[in-house]
C-alpha cells in the first residue's frame, strides 16, 4: 500500500469520515477534524513510519497532499540513511 | 483499564490523582485525597511534583500515610495551555500520566480538577475509548424537577456527528439504569419539533438511527418536554446540551430576584419567598453527580474517568474520588460496554 493511502486510512479513521471523499486537496477542516483529530493523525503517522513531525513542519501543512508529500519526503530521507 | 480481579484481591480501589489540576492545586487536593483515604477501600496515588506532594501530604500523614502514594510527573499542564498539548508536548504532565496509569492497570480510575479539555483528551489519547464511543460524553440527571431524566451531552462535544447520538442515548440509557434504577429508560432526542423531519442535518440522521436502533426510542422531544417526565434519557450535542444546563442552573436565581422585587411593598411576604426559593434554587442543578459526587464522569472512556470543577475544595474532590470509586464498583463501564456491543454501531463509523 502506497504511502499516500497508508495516511489516508489514518486520517479517515480518526476523523471517522469515508476515505473516498479525503483527496490531496482536502483541508482538515474540509473533512471537519478537529485540533485532536490533526493531533491524533500526526502520532499515528509519527508511530507508522518511524519518523518525527515537529509542530513547526505540521503547522504548515494547508491540506491532505502537503501532509501526505512531507511524510514520503521524510520517509524517504529515513530509507537513505 | 479497570481490573475487578484486583479490586476483590486487594480489598482497595485504586485511583490516580491528578494532584497538580486544580485553581487550588495541590493544596486542597492533598487535603481531598486524605479525606477520601478515610475510607478503607480506597488506595490513592497522588500524580505530580513529587517534592511539592511529598511535603503536603507530611501535614497530614501521622494519621493517614499508608493509603496514599506519591508519584512523579515532571510537567503540568495550565488552564491556558491547549489541552492537546498533553499529547506531543506535555506527555509527562501529572493528568497523562495518571491516565497512564490507569490503561497500565496501576489504577482503576482517574480523578481530576484541572482542564477538563486535557483530563479528556489524556483520557482519550492514553486511555482509550470504548468500542462504538468516539469521544467522551457528560451525562447528567435533572433532579428535582424531573428525578427521572437524564440529558447527554451536556457539554464535552459542541459539534457532533449522527452516530454520536446514537452512542449519548447508550450511555444515557446505562446511566438512567444504574443511578436512577429505571428498567427500560425512554429515549428522546431533542429538537424544533416533534416529527423526523425537525432539526438540523446531524440531528435529523440521528433522529433515523435511533429509530431503526432497537432502543426504546420514543422519538422527538421539544424544549417544553424536557421537565415532563416524557422521557428518561434527553440525547442532545453537547452545544446545546451546555446552552441548556447553563440556563437551567440559572432559573432559581433570577426566579427570586424577580418575584422579591414584585413583593417589594410587602415585607412579609417577600420574606417568605426568600425561604421558599432556598428550596428551590438547589432544584434546578443539574446532575445528583455534580451535588453530591463533586463532578462528572467522561462516558465512553475504557476506565473511569472523573473530573470536577476547578474551583473545587478538599470535600468535593473527597466527595469526586469516593465517586470515581463507586463507579468502578459499580462496573459502568463494563455495563456501558455491554450496551454497546448489542448494537453494531460500526455500521455507522465511516472511517472504519
Amino acid at each position: 500500500m502506497s504511502i499516500e493511502e497508508q495516511v489516508k486510512d489514518i486520517l479517515a479513521r480518526i476523523t471517522r469520515v469515508d476515505k473516498a471523499i479525503i483527496t490531496r486537496e482536502s483541508t482538515f477542516k474540509e473533512i471537519k477534524a478537529d485540533s485532536l483529530d490533526v493531533v491524533q493523525a500526526l502520532v499515528a503517522v509519527e508511530e507508522t513510519f518511524g519518523i518525527e513531525i515537529p509542530d513547526e513542519d505540521a503547522q504548515k501543512f494547508q491540506n491532505f497532499g502537503d501532509f501526505v508529500s512531507y511524510v514520503e519526503s521524510r520517509v524517504a530521507q529515513t530509507e537513505k540513511v | 483499564m479497570a481490573d475487578n480481579k484486583n479490586i476483590v484481591r486487594n480489598g482497595k480501589i485504586r485511583v490516580a490523582v491528578d494532584a497538580m489540576g486544580g485553581d487550588y492545586a495541590p493544596g486542597e487536593v492533598v487535603k481531598g485525597a486524605v479525606l477520601a483515604a478515610q475510607k478503607d477501600d480506597v488506595e490513592i496515588f497522588l500524580v505530580g511534583a513529587a517534592d511539592i506532594l511529598e511535603q503536603e501530604l507530611a501535614k497530614y500523614r501521622p494519621t493517614n500515610g499508608s493509603f496514599i502514594h506519591v508519584v512523579g510527573a515532571s510537567q503540568v499542564i495550565k488552564e491556558n495551555e491547549s489541552p492537546v498539548d498533553v499529547i506531543r508536548r506535555k506527555p509527562d504532565c501529572s493528568v497523562a500520566v495518571a491516565a497512564k496509569m490507569v490503561k497500565a492497570g496501576e489504577a482503576d480510575a482517574l480523578f481530576s480538577a484541572g482542564s477538563s479539555g486535557a483530563a479528556a483528551i489524556s483520557a482519550i489519547q492514553f486511555i482509550g475509548m470504548v468500542d462504538g464511543m468516539y469521544r467522551p460524553a457528560l451525562v447528567g440527571s435533572l433532579g428535582s424537577f424531573a428525578p427521572n431524566t437524564v440529558m447527554v451531552d451536556l457539554g464535552a462535544n459542541v459539534d457532533c456527528k449522527p452516530d454520536q447520538f446514537l452512542a449519548f442515548a447508550i450511555a444515557g440509557s446505562v446511566y438512567a439504569k444504574r443511578f436512577l434504577n429505571i428498567t427500560d429508560p425512554k429515549i428522546a432526542l431533542l429538537s424544533t419539533g416533534s416529527e423526523e423531519s425537525k432539526g438540523n442535518d446531524a440531528v435529523r440522521e440521528a433522529h433515523l438511527l435511533l429509530k431503526n436502533s432497537g432502543l426504546n426510542f420514543i422519538g422527538n422531544i421539544e424544549g417544553g418536554d424536557i421537565l415532563n417526565g416524557k422521557a428518561n434519557v434527553i440525547v442532545c450535542d453537547g452545544f446545546v446540551g451546555n446552552v441548556l444546563l447553563k440556563f437551567y442552573e440559572s432559573i432559581g436565581g433570577y426566579a427570586q430576584v424577580w418575584t422579591e422585587a414584585k413583593l417589594k411593598k410587602h415585607p412579609p411576604l417577600r420574606a417568605l419567598v426568600r425561604v421558599l426559593f432556598k428550596g428551590l434554587f438547589p432544584a434546578t442543578r443539574i446532575s445528583s453527580e455534580s451535588e453530591k459526587q463533586g463532578g462528572g464522569i467522561l462516558w465512553g472512556v475504557d476506565g473511569i474517568v472523573k473530573i470536577a470543577h476547578g474551583a473545587s475544595r478538599a470535600p468535593q474532590i473527597a466527595n469526586a474520588i469516593e465517586s470515581a470509586k463507586e463507579a468502578v464498583k459499580a462496573g459502568v463501564v463494563e455495563s456501558l460496554k455491554a450496551e454497546l456491543a448489542k448494537l453494531d454501531l460500526s455500521k455507522n463509523q465511516p472511517g472504519r
